[in-house]
């Protein structure tokens, strides 16, 4: 099965990857200065902890140590910490020495995955019907004003908008939505708003381009010639064929959105995994981290994967190889 | 002519291209008969494309019909509403096109590509379209049409593709199939299997073909009658035979110089001097004339009209007489 | 006369050169001409900022904090009581500083590589593009991310991580060009006519390039002035008491239940640099690649 040969391949190839990348980072700290796995690092990671329990201290610096093999030499230091990585057993972190990170991560990775596909879906809804009404009225005022608000949209990081928000529902019209927390319909809307709004100019502008591009096509000339009615035509020839295009911008576009949850996290205050990821590395916590740079990461690649099935499902000239 | 099938009345078509005006056809006339062939000639930007595309309402979004009437069965084709044309593609005119490796569509299988022509038009239930389908494969020499029918475009060659561009478009039993350079983008030898499909539908079924192409030869050899287009006019019309026998129009002349004749002691190859003009203004001269042997002041300065010379032959030359006195 | 012959060079008006042409189609944008006198007057800010700045980035006021906009703080003061239109200034010549050196980091180590991968071939080709899909597939962001943990919060640690990570698009555009020019009629022909390499590289594969260059660049720049200010989104931007747009609109968040106003000038400004340079970059794109138009 062809299928299932591009599946095992494309796996391994990223396990491999994500191997190379621990591989290579964890060298490079390792060098560098202050380098992140050393029992001084730990220490002070766990400063406050010394001074309220001197005896928890120590079994927990020891814990640490022993868990990353700081006294071996640096390859088998190497070959550990990918097996953890791989095997997902990501340890504790210093912040909560206590609890396991796998454990916070079944928390924190529902509310992103919700979080970044939610957005995605969202931007899809709302980019696809006004690229192609761009493109069905291309060079009228209303192509350029699309136009124009998908470019707006592009170029406002989730970030800014984000926080532009908060300002407006938090200052000139408060109480209308929650700028903060999760848990309720209203929390969703905002953070899914700030992630979509550069991903709906996205996708507009790139349906637009490509429905002009599939209009002049030979092929709509041929469905016209047999009398397909104009909307028929539309939505199953051209539209159709734009789409199977605009599945290639969606792999890139889900790894910025990954990339955008971070942000929108920690401005809304979302217990995610983004939010995670931003208060570990405010808290220098590396395991934490690390790890939620590790499942991000994944994250994007298994979507890649996902994007290029999907891909070869929708056009049937593209061979998984 | 009381019966004919499709009457083109004096069309006229227009292209705005950046700041300019393209007159693209100029006063077009001609009728085709039931079960007629007829051949269209002329060089690519001649016209002779626009002029059946517009009349089904198929040009370019930047193109306009400014005169003119197309009558087919009592209607004239140029007042129709869209939905109302729709219903006459396909079902009474069937189309193919020059290039058959873009002419269908990448993503949908032939065989529902086939099947749709005839769900559009509601001419067979779903099933009895799909056994109609199956037919149609067997019918233009696809092998296994069951297994072919759930094949995408990209999964057949060149000629292949045609043929399934042909079943689409006889799928209905139109009257009048326009194929436009059909055989363009064909190797010789698959043109000549086309071309003979097409001979044999034509005969089979009783429809009327309008053959576009460059190609004088290939014109000749399938079709009843020509017309031959220069600059969005047509030059010359007559029956084959009159065409063989005594051609008029200068530029006629000169087109069928420069078919290769295979196998022909002289096989040389002249081509016409010069380049195929794009209108800017509407003719009001010969559009002919820079590349005229035969041309005059009065080319430069008055446009000629159609003159009929006996058995259905017609030219638009001022110097009709001389040239066929010098030629013949 | 009203016979036009198509593609005839004696009909047909002397080319202007491409570049004013480019120009032409570009001025007919007002989006892009808006953003490129924004853009103009942000640059201009970052070079004469620092001396037109009544206060210095690090002064405080602390008898002054939280101050709606004044005569003294003609954009407020902020929670330490630094002078907000000075700190813009100063962010301003830092985000250029950054942007503009991290975008020359990445186009040097791009061109370098996409020139080694496409002049090479082969294996060395076949590596160097997946890294180059191996750092497409990565968000670079978590890269900035550790390397800035790493390396420190100043400003050539911040000028580097960005540079380093954000080369594969050029990388890329780069190997294509040079497997296109390589292969291209055009360049065959000149060759074939006996011409020199050092004019065939001038007269035709220079102007191609250069077009995309510099549409790549201009792409580059806002990409990478978002870079620098995510950082500040997760604490990690530039360390204070060193002023950026993202610190400012970071500080400006954290109290802006209180004191809104912070918020206005800085996320404006930089909201309306970013729009600037997209508009300019778009209609860059336009002006220089117009693909056979509508």
């Amino acid at each position: 099965m062809a299928i299932v040969r591009f599946l095992i391949k494309r796996i391994v190839a990223i396990i491999l990857t994500m191997s190379g990348v621990i591989a290579v980072a964890y060298v490079m700290m390792y060098y560098a200065p202050g380098s992140f796995f050393s029992s001084s690092q730990i220490a002070s990671a766990l400063g406050q902890l010394a001074v309220q329990d001197p005896h928890a201290y120590q079994v927990t610096l020891k814990m640490f140590e022993e868990r990353y093999g700081l006294d071996k030499p640096l390859w088998e230091q190497v070959l550990k910490y990918i097996w953890y990585s791989l095997t997902f057993n990501f340890g504790n972190s210093y912040e909560n020495p206590n609890v396991s990170i796998i454990s916070q991560l079944k928390v924190a990775l529902p509310i992103s995955l919700e979080l970044a596909f939610g957005s995605v879906v969202v931007a899809l809804i709302i980019g696809l019907p006004l690229g192609i009404i761009a493109a069905l009225k291309r060079n009228s005022w209303l192509d350029y004003t699309l136009s124009t608000l998908s470019m707006t949209g592009q170029a406002i990081p989730a970030f800014v908008l984000a926080v532009l928000f908060i300002l407006l529902f938090g200052v000139v019209w408060p109480g209308t939505l929650p700028i903060n927390g999760w848990g309720t319909f209203g929390n969703v809307v905002l953070p899914v708003l700030s992630l979509a709004a550069p991903n709906i100019g996205t996708f507009a502008r790139f349906v637009r381009g490509s429905l002009i591009e599939v209009l002049r096509q030979d092929y709509i000339r041929t469905a016209q010639a047999k009398g397909v009615p104009y909307w028929r035509m539309i939505f199953r020839h051209a539209i159709r064929n734009s789409l199977t295009a605009l599945i290639t911008v969606v792999g890139p576009t889900f790894a910025f959105t990954v990339v955008g949850t971070v942000w929108v996290e920690d401005i809304f205050g979302i217990p995610g995994l983004g939010k995670m990821l931003a208060s570990a590395f405010g808290n220098l916590d590396y395991p934490l981290a690390i790890t939620s740079v590790y499942l991000l990461c994944m994250l994007v690649m298994v979507t890649n994967l996902i994007v290029d099935l999907c891909y070869a499902w929708l056009d049937p000239r593209v061979k998984l190889e | 002519m009381a019966d004919a099938l499709l009457t083109v009345e004096n069309l006229a078509v227009e292209f705005q291209r950046n700041r300019d005006r393209i007159y693209a056809v100029n006063g077009v006339s001609f009728s085709i008969a039931p079960g007629e062939a007829l051949g269209i000639v002329g060089e690519s930007g001649s016209g002779k494309s626009v002029t059946l595309l517009s009349v089904l309402g198929l040009i370019a979004e930047n193109g306009r019909i400014t005169s003119g009437s197309a009558v087919f069965q009592g209607r004239d084709l140029l007042k129709l509403r869209r939905r109302e044309l729709e219903e006459i593609r396909g079902r009474d005119i069937g189309m193919i096109f020059q290039n058959p490796m873009t002419s269908l569509n990448p993503v949908m299988r032939v065989g529902d590509q086939i099947m749709e022509v005839m769900l559009t038009h509601h001419v067979a239930s779903p099933k009895e379209a799909y056994r109609r389908t199956i037919e149609l494969l067997e019918e233009m020499g696809i092998p296994e049409p069951e297994v072919r029918f759930r094949n995408y475009p990209h999964e057949f060659s060149g000629g292949m593709r045609q043929r399934i561009m042909i079943a689409i478009a006889i799928a209905c039993n139109p009257q009048l199939l326009i194929a436009d350079e059909p055989t363009t983008a064909l190797d010789v030898t698959v043109q000549m299997q086309i071309l003979s499909l097409l001979r044999d539908l034509r005969q089979t079924k009783g429809m009327a073909v309008a053959l576009i192409t460059h190609d004088f030869g290939v014109a000749a050899n399938f079709c009843d009658r020509l017309i031959v287009m220069y600059a969005g006019s047509v030059v010359e019309v007559a029956s084959r035979a009159e065409f063989i026998r005594r051609p008029m129009h200068p530029y006629t002349l000169a087109l069928k110089e420069s078919i290769i004749e295979v196998g022909h002691r002289h096989r040389e190859v002249r081509a016409i001097p010069g380049m195929a003009p794009v209108l800017t203004s509407p003719p009001n001269f010969c559009a002919f004339a820079d590349r005229c042997p035969f041309a005059i002041d009065r080319c430069r300065n008055e446009r000629p009209q159609l003159r009929s010379f006996g058995n259905g032959h017609g030219v638009a030359c001022h110097r009709a007489e001389e040239v066929l006195e010098l030629v013949h | 006369m009203a016979v036009v012959l198509e593609q005839s060079p004696a009909v047909r008006p002397r080319p202007q050169s491409r570049w004013l042409q480019a120009w032409r189609r570009y001025s007919r944008n007002y989006f892009a001409v808006a953003g490129l006198i924004w853009v103009i007057l942000f640059l201009l800010t970052g070079i004469i900022g620092p001396w037109i700045a009544p206060y210095g980035y690090a002064d405080t006021d602390f008898l002054n904090v939280y101050q709606g906009p004044s005569w003294q703080h003609i954009m407020g003061t902020d929670n330490l009581g630094h002078d907000m239109f000075s700190q813009i200034l100063w962010s301003t010549r830092f985000a250029i500083e950054i942007a503009f050196g991290a975008t020359l980091v990445s186009f040097v180590i791009g061109v370098i590589l996409g020139l080694w991968a496409g002049l090479a071939g082969g294996i060395t080709d076949m590596l160097i593009m997946r890294l180059v899909d191996f750092m497409y597939a990565f968000p670079s962001y978590f890269l900035n991310l550790i390397l800035v943990v790493k390396f420190g919060r100043g400003l050539l640690p911040i000028l580097f991580a960005i540079g380093i990570t954000g080369w594969a698009g050029y990388a890329r555009l780069i190997r294509s060009l040079v497997l296109s020019l390589r292969n291209s009629d055009m360049v065959e022909a000149a060759r074939a006519l006996g011409a020199s390499p050092v004019h065939i590289a001038r007269k035709y594969v220079f102007p191609n390039v250069m077009t995309n260059m510099v549409v790549a660049l201009a792409f580059g720049i806002p990409y990478d002035l978002t870079a620098q200010a995510a950082l500040s989104v997760v604490g990690l931007g530039p360390a204070p008491p060193m002023p950026s747009f993202g610190n400012l609109v970071a500080n400006a968040n954290a109290n802006i239940l209180g004191y809104p106003w912070l918020l206005y000038f800085p996320a404006g400004i930089f909201a309306l640099t970013l729009l600037s340079f997209q508009f300019v970059a778009d209609g860059l794109q336009e002006a220089l690649n117009p693909k056979g138009g509508n």
